[in-house]
């Protein structure tokens, strides 16, 4: 199978428009399940009671908000690198999902925050850090659409993404590096201190964001690649 | 303590931006293809 084939935004928007309805459902019965072993089935936890079921939507909304940054700074390299238009598209396509994980891991960060710590906000190293990642996202959108041209857009955006890839880990190890008041990973791949039902929810949450990201990347580069071929043979033929 | 309110205000905020999201994805969509609807009309009228 040659994959040089859906490099081609003609190819690949046939594709996206098959894939992208299987993400969804994919989203939605992982969601439901999640949901369900989450509120349902994962008991009460001993210290916090049960506002640590803000953590089923929290942790993988954070996962999210780093992986998609990482993901969106690999296709803004390779736009860079090999020149490739679809590759830029994918940076653009995936921006807004991960603002939007940013902001929900923010924010029920703080509506868990509020009972546990006694505020909102408080301007430790982890929640700074992950303020700035959202301020990276709108900074990429904003500069990607600042240009008349989109490929010099591709271009400026893309370099702001490898230079915010810094933040990455400074996110990650922001809590062993300095003495913060978010607590350390509870989940790694040495093992987790969690209970069994706890962490099948979490997980179950983490793959039906992971498959919406999927999902709404695919339908939004669709929509990309119908405004910047608009003037093509194949879009005018659909 | 009760905690109803920081749940629901999590869960009911992330289902929030979720549905703008889709809402957003399909009304981008929509405009797409109108613009293209549209140009190819003029070309018709030409």
């Amino acid at each position: 199978m040659n994959f040089f084939y859906f490099a081609s935004p003609s190819t690949f928007y046939r594709l996206a428009g098959i894939l992208a309805p299987w993400c969804f459902a994919v989203a939605a019965i992982l969601g439901a399940a999640g949901l369900y072993v989450g509120l349902v089935q994962a008991p009460t936890d001993a210290q916090q009671g049960e506002v640590y079921r803000v953590i089923f939507i929290h942790v993988p909304a954070a996962w999210m908000s780093m992986f998609l940054y990482f993901v969106m700074a690999c296709y803004g390299a390779m736009s860079l690198t090999f020149n490739t238009r679809l590759a830029a598209m994918m940076a653009r396509a995936l921006a807004p999902t991960g603002a939007m994980f940013t902001f929900v891991a923010l924010w029920t960060g703080a509506f868990w925050g509020r009972p546990t710590w006694g505020a909102y906000w408080v301007w430790d190293a982890r929640l700074t850090s992950e303020l700035v990642l959202l301020f990276l996202y709108f900074g990429f959108i904003a500069l990607g659409n600042a240009f008349e041209d989109p490929r010099r857009g591709d271009r400026a955006a893309a370099l702001l993404a490898l230079i915010g890839v810094v933040n990455l880990p400074i996110i990650y190890f922001s809590v062993l590096w300095w003495n913060t008041l978010h607590q350390g990973s509870s989940v790694s791949f040495k093992g987790t201190s969690m209970h069994v039902s706890m962490l099948t929810g979490m997980l179950l949450m983490a793959f039906a964001f992971w498959s919406y990201s999927i999902g709404t990347a695919l339908a939004r580069v669709r929509t990309i690649i119908l405004e910047r071929e608009r003037r093509t043979r194949w879009v005018r033929a659909l | 303590m009760n905690h109803d309110f920081y749940i629901w205000m999590s869960y009911g905020m992330t289902a929030l931006v979720i549905a703008a999201e889709i809402a957003w994805l399909r009304l981008h969509r929509a405009q797409a293809l109108r613009r293209i609807e549209e140009e190819r009309d003029l070309e018709a009228q030409d």
